[in-house]
């Protein structure tokens, strides 16, 4: 056993924060290998890889935010509402008002940031629970997607439509390939040797253990057959396609939150919120200031998302974002995070979200009905958790346990937590 | 432990070589031709792929069966999906992808929303897969290449005669008070339905024999979004505590489909009001059976079997490399191009045909004796 | 109770592993019926999870050893089947639910059913017997928020004797009382041993244990290191210490000698309302001042006003203010916020590390330094390395035992779950260290390394206020105490001048400050 965690820690990091992936990803892995095989090799084709990463792009963009809201200790049910109104609005605009397709998407993040204010001011100054406002939100803006789009279908311009069915352009010589999606492997092979050598560099400052060279020779050997495999499936779909540009707007986005939630202050502040919210009031953190920033950050992104749904879709309609909070609050916490806030990581909830795409599509591909998808996937949610706890009560392996830290709020050695401490912080002080 | 270390170590860098070799193999090459679209044929045993909206109508389940049996009896691989209930329009974008990545020659769709399919119809036509538009016109996009419904101006139209003729049995002197809905405004065919029946009813309105009671005439006031049985009912509820309190009363209800049609009878029964005389869509069997007992008034029968079998007729001569029979060049154009279309004609049923109507219909026919 | 008396409980041998740690190495225990058995040991001995063992938290199975009760081999697979027995824990940590009246708390899960609904009247009538019975006097009806921590305790009793007790297990029963209603629960205790109940406490307070106890079982490092009989043996505390620590403390606080300086922090008028009622007043008029180098102490009941007086101080994390300065280096400062009494070098230890003290979330280096992130990190981007290094500093200057700075802080013990919170704030580089009940909860050895760390505090200048209901810790440790009666500042007392009588006198109000 503690081999294996010896070697599970070796080959996915030296830091227990790597080696918590582990389950998650062979569970990805294991989905993967399943419909490979089940569908003939269709699941691992650049056309169906291409299309999974446009279809689902929307969803993991929305599970992002969803993370940080839901680490915070809230939880947002208005983002498919918001996405619809966004979308309408701004498909309204581009063809009622003829406003130029950048300005649009301006418009769209602009109306995102109005909307995640709003929620935002009631979650954080006036204290209402952000259930509460954002099922608030969801009939809200619900209606006023149809009040604005009289239910109708509004088209949208062939540029707006580039964000989320557009692809690189085609440059350079013909090698066979999307000569940008080939750079941009190169690209990520050059970061993933540079970040392990700079990770190799922390922890000999740190003076901890430094994994055997070899060790390292063959994670970076995986990362970087994972990483050519993919570059050249993306590259390689039919002429005119490539890594789609709701993609890469996804692989950003991530990078960009995965760095802020783990390295930055801001990040450290929302972690300590959700994990104790009186303990972090004072140690200093700003806590209004950091709910409203977290229900903000989750609207802009939930315009974004659907303005990238209605671009794919090429029109702007009444049934966009119907149950997609649903989708990305599964993907967070199939990803590992803790449903009373604290714990949980934005690659988790990728891995999350990849894992629930994944099963979709290669229960599609399999021709299973839509009926028995969402059967399925209702299950997994259920026996993802479940194991999980289940495994947590026996102190045994879990899952995700090991993708999330390896300590939760109920630690066997404090079984006996009191409904008093999650009672009003008046009565502890009340006790002076 | 070491060894086992060595081994699994090696076993992961084989994979690795595994999978690069096999990403090697490049899918650029089969993309050269686009345009291939029922000009050269494809193999019998080729996989044809249909995307059905949610299962909210019995027609849809009717339809799918159908498609299923059809296809796999003139020899091909059937794929049939439904969108599910909740997340229509991206349930049948994913669907549409997948059966175009499973390489399926024909892709027969009934769409949840007709403008939002664009990108899934290019990705189709781009493999080279032909697009059929089954029932409902999918709009802004030339990538569809043939269309194939019943006369839905004429359903209009008949459902529209069907009001007038009902009424006029009831209480042969107007003027007769009316309420109208319509079906979803998403879908294409919503419009035509009512345009339809308006040519049919607008004179008379004009006239003042006939008074829309609400005084909602409009497409917009009076769609059933997502055509929710739901939703017609609420409206109908609100319209007869609005426009019908007291003794006033309703004498006729145009509803586009069946499923909407018992909606908006439930709704006039719980308000106690007599039963007026409502048209519909689709010959559903409690509709059908409403019927016989004399409470709905009329449907249409627009035949999926028949419907069904004109399909996949177009996609045997399509495998063929044959052209397949079109019957309207010019009527229907998606915004971006005029589609090939092949009607069939609808037929009206009363208490009086329904066993005419329905003889050939093992499900129904039993229900007309 | 004659030494005849037969063994109602034996523990044998019992040993039991948590991944990675061995919690508890042949653990024996043999309680006698109708006694007052302690089991005392340092934080971390493996006190609890004896108990858990014991009350079928880790169920039959989990451990190796064996339980005999009442004669026979017993094997708990959960709470209910030990219940079920007769044995009854009552946690450190009430298992109460707050909006719910006292009868509704006593029969919760086991309400006396009448017909398929809940037979209120004889609940009422059974609630008021068992109410008598731990002497409780209140209406039945009362909402457990609405009575204060010493009958909530006694609630807790009750409800076990609705459950017809046999084994009564008491963990730290009096750590949240103050000294009446401590004394009360010592006298239930006695009174129970009449009926022939016996008990098993679980403390920290040696004079508690020597009053009450008539057979004493030391733990240390997960092992039983010997049982004592409290009048045969003649136990006193010290005796009692030298078993927890295996070695003798030569005094309870490490020497210093004061080196004191200067006023350096002045509060003057400080008059803060309660946040929930217009007319209470949770502070009035406090006036009080720290000079560099010195240890002030708070005395005063539970319920006095000093964690309100702090918590006001800092931040306003308390109540709404009315009136009243705050002064340093004789300037004035405004402290509306954390992040401004932060700024202004000021630190605020609470007395309730678990819910406001600390993240249970996080690792130890974690917690080290989310007081002040900026000190760690370049343009809002934390340096990892940094962290660590700082995090490995305090570990080895407050001799954290953790075997990495990387552990999660709930598995630490209190004690060093303590010195996390001390290095948490010195890290913030205070001028002004206020600790509110610093070692409530901690073991006598880590008591004295948490002095020790006060004690180094002081000698770099820095002032430290001290709140504690322990007064000989107090006198032990301050310099100077101020004395704190229903919100108001009742006296200042001088370390030479300070002797628990004083103290106590001026704590029950005396003298009263003029209500602003």
């Amino acid at each position: 056993m503690s081999r294996i965690t010896d070697l599970q820690k070796n080959l996915f990091g030296g830091t227990t924060s790597n080696a918590r992936q582990f389950g998650m990803i062979s569970t990805l892995v294991a989905i993967v290998v399943l419909f490979q095989i089940w569908t003939d090799g269709l699941t691992l084709t650049s056309g169906n890889l291409i299309a999974v990463v446009s279809q689902y792009s929307y969803i993991l963009i929305l599970a992002v935010g969803m993370l940080m809201v839901i680490v915070a200790g809230h939880i947002d049910l208005s983002v498919g509402s918001v996405a619809a109104f966004t979308g309408i609005v701004v498909a309204k605009a581009m063809q009622e008002h003829s406003l130029p397709w950048p300005l649009g998407i301006l418009l769209g993040l602009l109306v995102g940031a109005a909307i995640g204010a709003w929620q935002g001011f009631w979650v954080a100054y006036i204290g209402v629970p952000a259930f509460i406002v954002t099922l608030a939100g969801m009939m809200l803006f619900r209606g006023a997607n149809q009040y604005i789009g009289n239910a109708d279908t509004v088209p949208v311009p062939e540029g707006f439509r580039k964000i989320g069915a557009g692809f690189l352009p085609e440059v350079g010589p013909d090698t066979g390939y999307n000569n940008l999606t080939l750079l941009l492997g190169l690209a990520a092979c050059a970061g993933v040797v540079w970040r392990e050598w700079k990770a190799r560099q922390t922890r000999r400052e740190m003076k901890a253990d430094l994994a055997p060279l070899w060790v390292i020779g063959v994670r970076l050997a995986v990362m970087v057959a994972v990483i050519v495999f993919a570059t050249l499936r993306f590259a390689g779909g039919r002429v005119g396609t490539s890594l789609p540009i709701s993609g890469i707007i996804l692989i950003v986005l991530v990078l960009a939150y995965s760095h802020y939630t783990r390295n930055t202050i801001g990040g450290r502040h929302i972690y300590a919120v959700g994990g104790n919210a009186r303990a972090a009031e004072l140690s200093g953190v700003k806590l209004k200031r950091v709910n409203f920033a977290v229900m903000m950050n989750m609207s802009i992104l939930a315009a974004l998302a659907g303005m990238i749904f209605v671009a794919r879709s090429a029109a702007s309609g009444p049934q966009d974002g119907l149950s997609w909070e649903l989708d990305a609050i599964a993907a967070v916490f199939i990803g590992g995070a803790a449903v009373s806030g604290g714990l949980g990581t934005v690659s988790g909830s990728i891995v999350g979200g990849l894992v629930m795409a994944l099963l979709n599509n290669g229960l599609q591909l399999q021709g299973v009905g839509s009926d028995m998808v969402q059967i399925i996937k209702g299950l997994v949610l259920l026996l993802a958790v479940a194991f999980d706890v289940y495994n947590k009560k026996q102190g045994r392996f879990s899952i995700i346990g090991t993708l999330t830290r390896p300590f939760r709020r109920d630690d066997p050695a404090d079984t006996a937590a009191p409904p008093a401490a999650a009672s009003d912080v008046d009565k502890t002080k009340v006790a002076g | 432990m070491r060894k086992l270390l060595l081994r699994s170590i090696t076993a992961v860098g084989a994979a690795a070589l595994l999978t690069l070799s096999t990403a090697c193999s490049n899918e650029r090459e089969g993309s050269s031709s686009s345009d291939s679209a029922g000009s050269k044929g494809f193999s019998k045993d080729s996989l044809i792929g249909v995307a059905l909206p949610a299962k909210t109508s019995e027609n849809w389940v009717l339809a799918g069966d159908l498609f299923t049996n059809g296809l796999k009896n003139a020899g091909f691989k059937a794929d049939v999906q439904y969108a599910g209930a909740s997340t229509t329009v991206a349930d049948q974008q994913a669907q549409i992808s997948s059966m175009v990545t499973k390489g399926a020659k024909v892709i027969v769709i009934g769409a949840t929303d007709a403008s939002q399919l664009t990108t899934q119809v290019k990705q189709a036509k781009d493999e080279g897969a032909t697009v059929i538009a089954y029932d409902r016109l999918i709009t802004n996009t030339p990538d569809i290449d043939y269309y194939i419904a019943f006369d839905n101006f004429k359903v209009g139209q008949l459902q529209g005669q069907a009001l007038i003729d009902g009424m006029k049995a009831k209480k042969p002197k107007g003027p007769w008070t009316i309420e109208l809905f319509s079906g979803s405004p998403d879908d294409n065919n919503s419009k035509v339905f009512f345009d339809g029946a308006m040519q049919v009813l607008k004179p008379l309105i004009d006239k003042g024999d006939i008074v829309v009671g609400s005084g909602q005439k409009d497409i917009k006031q009076t769609a059933t979004q997502g055509w929710k049985a739901e939703n017609a009912q609420q409206r109908m509820d609100s319209l007869l505590t609005s426009a019908y309190s007291g003794k006033k009363t309703l004498d006729g209800v145009l509803s586009p489909n069946d499923t909407l049609a018992r909606a908006i009878l439930t709704s006039v029964k719980g308000a106690g009001k007599p039963v007026p005389i409502v048209t519909g869509q689709d010959s559903e069997v409690e509709s059908v059976k409403s019927i016989m007992a004399g409470v709905q008034y009329s449907t249409i029968n627009k035949d999926t079997r028949k419907l069904v079998a004109e399909t996949v007729n177009m996609i045997k001569s399509l495998q063929k490399g044959d052209k397949p029979t079109v019957n309207d060049t010019k009527s229907y154009n998606n915004g971006v191009k005029v589609v090939p279309a092949y009607l069939l004609p609808p037929v009206i049923v009363t208490k009086k045909n329904a066993a005419e109507a329905y003889a050939n219909d093992p499900k129904l026919a039993p229900l007309t004796k | 109770m004659t030494d005849t008396a037969p063994n109602l409980l034996e523990m044998r041998s019992i040993t039991k592993s948590f991944p990675g740690v061995t919690a508890l190495a042949g653990v024996s225990l043999v309680v006698r019926e109708g006694e007052i058995h302690a089991i005392c040991g340092e934080n971390g001995a493996g006190k609890s999870t004896l108990m858990k063992v014991l009350s079928g938290v880790h169920p039959h199975g989990s451990y190796t050893g064996d339980i005999v009760y009442q004669g026979k081999k017993a094997r708990f697979d959960g709470i209910r089947a030990s219940e079920q027995a007769g044995i009854v824990i009552i946690h450190q940590e009430l298992a109460l639910v707050p909006g719910m009246s006292i009868t509704e708390n006593l029969f919760l899960g086991n309400e006396p059913r009448r017909r398929g609904s809940i037979d209120w009247k004889s609940a009422q009538r059974r609630a008021l017997e068992l109410m008598e019975q731990v002497g409780l006097r209140e209406d039945p009806d009362t909402l457990i928020k609405d009575i204060g921590v010493g009958k909530q305790q006694l609630v807790e009793i009750a409800k076990a004797f609705a459950k017809d007790v046999k084994l009564l297990i008491l963990d730290e029963p009096t750590a949240a009382l103050n000294e009446a209603d401590s004394q009360h629960l010592l006298d239930l205790l006695r009174g129970f041993r009449e009926r022939g109940i016996t008990s098993i406490m679980i403390s920290h307070k040696l004079n508690e244990i020597e009053a009450v106890a008539d057979t004493i079982t030391i733990l240390r490092d997960g092992r039983s290191i010997e049982s004592l009989d409290v009048k045969a043996d003649g136990v006193n505390e010290d005796r009692i210490v030298r078993g927890m620590v295996g070695r003798e403390l030569d005094s309870r606080f490490p020497d210093r000698t004061p080196d004191i300086g200067e006023v350096f922090f002045e509060v003057r008028d400080w008059t803060v309302r309660h946040p929930a009622s217009d007319e209470r007043m949770v502070c009035k008029g406090s006036t009080f001042n720290v000079r560099r180098g010195e240890i002030v102490g708070f005395a005063g009941l539970m319920g006095a006003g000093r964690t309100e007086l702090a918590m006001s101080l800092f931040g306003r994390s308390y109540g709404t203010w009315l009136s009243g300065r705050v002064f340093k280096d004789g300037k004035e400062i405004r402290l509306k916020t954390v992040a401004d009494a932060i700024g202004h070098g000021l630190a605020y230890v609470s007395e309730d590390r678990k819910s406001i003290g600390l993240n249970l979330l996080d690792d130890v280096k974690t917690s080290m330094v989310a007081a002040k992130l900026s000190k760690i990190a370049r343009r809002r981007v934390i340096d990892p390395v940094r962290e660590h290094r700082i995090a490995e500093d305090y570990r080895a200057g407050l001799r954290i035992k953790t075997p990495s700075v990387d552990e999660g802080v709930v598995k630490l013990s209190g004690g060093n779950q303590q010195k996390v919170v001390l290095a948490k704030w010195m890290f913030t580089d205070p001028d002004l260290l206020i600790l509110d009940e610093p070692t409530r909860g901690i073991d006598v050895g880590a008591k004295f390394e948490i002095y020790g760390i006060i004690q180094r505090l002081v000698a770099q200048g820095k002032g430290v206020v001290v709140i504690s209901s322990e007064l000989p810790e107090l006198i032990g440790l301050c310099d100077r105490i101020y004395t704190v009666f229903e919100g108001a500042i009742t006296g200042e007392v001088a370390r030479a001048d300070a002797d628990p009588e004083v103290l106590m006198k001026q704590m029950t109000a005396t003298k009263k400050s003029p209500t602003p």
